[in-house]
């Protein structure tokens, strides 16, 4: 198991190598040059070049990277060219509000995805089926920032149940521990703030979630009703066991495993894909940072953040193979 | 076991969704009126982080915002105009030769954080922007100081600013939000240089705070040396979707907003928020390319100008959140003339012009950028394609190639196209500001973007220069707009308008011309 884990974590080499390219070259090639947004309208080719000279920008392309990617093996991914702020930094400040709101959408996502698939597969074409798969329809099909606004413009606007916006309501924040509101208002006792902090989550989560617990809605369904027709599961309502222990104790736990892979590749794109989410409901995370940097054409702080995305995705899925290794004792990696 | 455990997570979820969401009536409640009912709080929602709040180092809006708040500049500009008065400085007097500044600062004025404002505090603050210790990344230290040769301290509150030559902007240029305010010298030492995260200045507000990407937090200054602010603090809160800022002003979250979209006003309207809609600091046109032909020739030009119908294009593509342009300076700004009112919607008139030219059947190709810009809220290719229109009506063929804003300036600079669309935001809200775009010197550089070269335009520029402020100056720039008209390198198209909205709560909130809100005098029931 050890080998297999050491030899995962060297396949991650590559990959971060390959992404890095990958967003250097975009970066590099695609966008508007720095160098003219920071010096704005009144900037002279001279000025411009005079500043992409000292920003470095004026090397080859391969020289650029390098030394970009001599300051990533120093755990250094440069400064912002708008800001001069660090981008490491910046990034790690930001990432436990994306933390936090992947974290707790991948909750609702798992619940609802899993119970919404188990009821569609036990009550199989029943009217039960139809709505819940027509729900993760929906689910997949609607845009993210569309749901987003309509949740606000529901909950928010026409109920005042909810707000509008952000992650807690301005000088409510509790005492930085982890940097996750819910946990450091727990921890810290901070009762309000925690109330406060989770009534700010509700709206983005379920938007967020709302994809991932149709995947695993239909994932679930898919999994289960293929289970059912087996063999074992006919033994065990033979033996007279309760239909829910049928379900849950034996159907369910098979189902688990591809469910959890699945729940685990949605955790990683969560991570990743709350861009939207973030813009929308103004949330403080990496995904808001990276927009506002590509807009901009800072190349160091897209660079950092998408490589870090790329790892922590990969190291998910890391997670998720181990987990499914644990759950189904017939796989064993060597 | 396994079950009751979904069940009782099953259970607190649901309990706990239900109960937060049960007390509802507080859900929304805006920061002021929690806990802090004691300090007056006004929030302001804005778009996106500033870039910094150092002034040497930035050149956004929003980062302006913020600035104009927190620091002074030697001179200020009056309320509702980009006319001067006194600021930091309470006088100043002007050499003969129209090259030397001499201001007499406002003494007793200390920083916030303590240390005094005087004559050493001017001398670093403008020579920390000049040769040998400006930076690259100093967006608005050539415009602002470029003419400055020398600064000299006469006495702790008298310092004199010698420049290069007579350059009559640069007073307003003293009064800019970016680059001129005063900062404190103790405050950049200590940040080496940099204080794009720990501003200080002498302003009606002080710093405390700033989330990146939630919110920015000022206090009021007790110690500010004219009238104190009505409010105890601002925030500047971050929200990105302009239709989530209108969301949060109509639930009572924040207090003001800009950034409005046109297609939310209506709604915002309809929840008794007030919208405040005036006049911008900038210009959108098209611009002819006169370096070659077909628009090398003046009546050709005039020609294509009857063609277009102004009035109704503005009002069509910007549906009242534009006024419609006559000339190519903002009608606040001293020189505007107001006599210039040609080429009246005429079509007819049009066709007979390219008849007598022997263009009947022209062909032209017009460029466009692709995105939304300050002063043209609707795209470029939108704005050309209006023009299309009206143009086909008088038999001209005209093809349209639209590029994204990058590719677009280069075109620009490259004499790509014989029609292309432009624009201009102001920077310090002087006359020269704009009517430079036609100056032949700035070919090179693109800002005449229709590379139009009249020897009398470049010959009154330079005179305006050097013309101190008053009825002689206006004449000049007046002067200059005759022969831009006449000679029609652009069609001016709108001035695009600032829009905010605002809690009927506030009061007072006004934008300033030059972009800006002024929150000193801002109050709030």
């Amino acid at each position: 198991m050890l080998k297999y884990i050491l030899k995962r974590l060297a396949l991650l080499v590559p990959v971060i190598i390959g992404v890095s390219v990958l967003v250097f070259l975009v970066m590099h090639v695609f966008t508007t040059d720095p160098a003219s947004i920071i010096l704005g309208q009144h900037a002279t080719a001279e000025q411009v070049e005079k500043l992409r000279e000292e920003l470095g920008l004026n090397k080859p392309l391969y020289v650029q990277y390098f030394m970009f990617m001599k300051g990533v093996l120093h755990g250094n991914f440069g400064n912002s060219l708008i800001t001069k702020t660090s981008v490491t930094n910046e990034i790690l400040s930001r990432f436990p509000a994306t933390i936090e709101l992947a974290l707790v959408a991948i909750i609702i996502a798992s619940i609802f995805g899993i119970l919404m698939g188990i009821l569609s597969a036990v009550k199989q074409n029943s009217i039960v089926d139809y709505i819940s798969m027509f729900v993760s329809l929906i689910g997949v099909s609607m845009p993210i920032f569309w749901l987003g606004l309509m949740l606000i413009v529901l909950f928010s606007v026409k109920l005042h149940l909810l707000p509008v916006s952000g992650r807690i309501t301005i000088g409510m924040e509790p005492i930085h521990i982890t940097g996750l509101y819910l946990i450091d208002s727990l921890v810290s006792g901070n009762m309000a703030a925690f109330k406060d902090s989770l009534k700010h989550l509700i709206l983005p989560s379920i938007a967020l979630a709302s994809y991932s617990t149709a995947i695993i809605a239909r994932m679930t369904r898919s999994t289960m009703l293929e289970i059912i027709q087996q063999d074992y599961i006919r033994t065990a309502r033979a033996k007279g066991l309760f239909e829910k222990t049928v379900i849950l104790k034996h159907a369910l736990r098979n189902a688990l495993i591809p469910i959890t892979t699945v729940i685990g590749l949605q955790l990683g794109s969560l991570l990743g894909g709350a861009v939207l989410t973030e813009t929308v409901f103004s949330w403080p995370g990496v995904g808001s940072y990276t927009i506002d940097a590509i807009l901009k054409s800072d190349y160091p702080v897209v660079q950092g953040a998408v490589m870090i995305f790329a790892t922590v995705f990969v190291l998910v899925n890391l997670v998720v193979d181990l987990l499914y290794a644990y759950l189904d004792p017939r796989i064993k990696y060597s | 076991m396994k079950k009751k455990v979904l069940a009782l997570i099953m259970s607190t979820i649901v309990t706990s969704t239900l109960f937060l969401t049960g007390c509802g009536g507080g859900a929304n409640k805006p920061a002021n009126s929690t806990s802090q009912n004691a300090a007056k709080t006004l929030i302001y929602a804005q778009g996106s982080d500033p870039r910094g709040l150092d002034p040497a180092y930035v050149d956004d809006g929003e980062s302006a915002k913020v600035i104009v708040n927190v620091y002074e500049g030697l001179l200020k500009y009056k309320d509702g105009s980009t006319e001067l008065e006194p600021c930091l400085a309470k006088s100043w007097d002007i050499s003969k030769d129209g090259k030397e500044y001499t201001f007499k600062l406002r003494e007793g004025v200390k920083f916030h954080d303590g240390t005094p404002f005087n004559a050493d505090a001017v001398k670093y603050n403008i020579e920390r922007q000049l040769p040998p210790n400006v930076k690259e990344d100093m967006p608005y230290a050539s415009f602002t100081f470029g003419e400055v040769q020398k600064v000299e301290k006469i006495d702790d509150y008298t310092v004199k600013i010698i420049l290069k030559q007579p350059y009559t902007p640069f007073l307003a240029n003293l009064a800019m939000c970016l680059a001129a305010p005063m900062a404190s010298p103790e405050a950049i030492k200590k940040n080496n240089g940099n204080i794009n995260e720990a501003p200080v200045g002498t302003g009606p507000f002080k710093f405390v705070s700033w989330k990146k990407g939630e919110a920015i937090t000022l206090e009021k200054n007790n110690d500010y040396w004219g009238d104190k602010a009505k409010v105890d603090k601002v925030i500047f809160k971050i929200t990105k979707e302009n239709s989530v800022r209108a969301s949060e002003l109509m639930t009572g979250s924040i207090d003001i907003m800009d950034g409005v979209d046109p297609n939310d006003v209506q709604k915002i309207k309809d929840s008794k928020m007030n919208i405040f809609n005036e006049k911008g600091m900038n210009i959108n046109y098209m611009a002819f390319n006169c370096s070659r032909a077909p628009f090398n020739d003046a009546k050709l030009r005039q020609a294509i100008c009857y063609a277009i119908n102004r009035e109704e294009l503005v009002k069509y593509l910007y549906q009242g959140f534009a006024d419609v342009a006559y000339t190519a300076l903002p009608s606040f700004i001293p020189g505007f003339n107001d006599k210039i009112k040609s080429y009246e919607y005429n079509p007819e008139k049009a066709k007979q012009l390219l008849k007598e030219a022997g263009k009947e059947n022209l062909q032209i190709k017009m460029i466009a950028y692709s995105n939304p810009r300050p002063y043209n809220p609707v795209n470029g290719q939108k704005l050309a394609e209006s023009i299309q229109n009206y143009l086909s009506k008088v038999g001209i063929k005209a093809t349209i190639d639209v590029y994204p804003w990058k590719e677009y300036k280069e075109k620009i600079a490259q004499g790509e196209g014989d029609i292309l669309f432009y624009g201009w935001t102001g920077d310090n809200g002087d006359a020269d500001n704009f009517l430079s775009l036609f100056d032949s010197k700035e070919i090179k550089s693109t800002l005449n973007s229709a590379k139009y070269s009249n020897p009398k335009v470049d010959e009154l520029l330079a005179k305006g220069r050097k013309t101190p402020n008053g009825e002689e100056r206006n004449n000049i720039y007046k002067q200059i707009q005759d022969i831009v008209d006449k000679d029609a390198p652009w069609l001016t198209i709108s001035y695009a308008k600032d829009m905010a909205a605002y809690s009927p709560k506030v009061k007072n909130f006004k934008i300033h011309p030059t972009g800006v809100a002024f929150l000193k005098d801002v109050d709030k029931e």
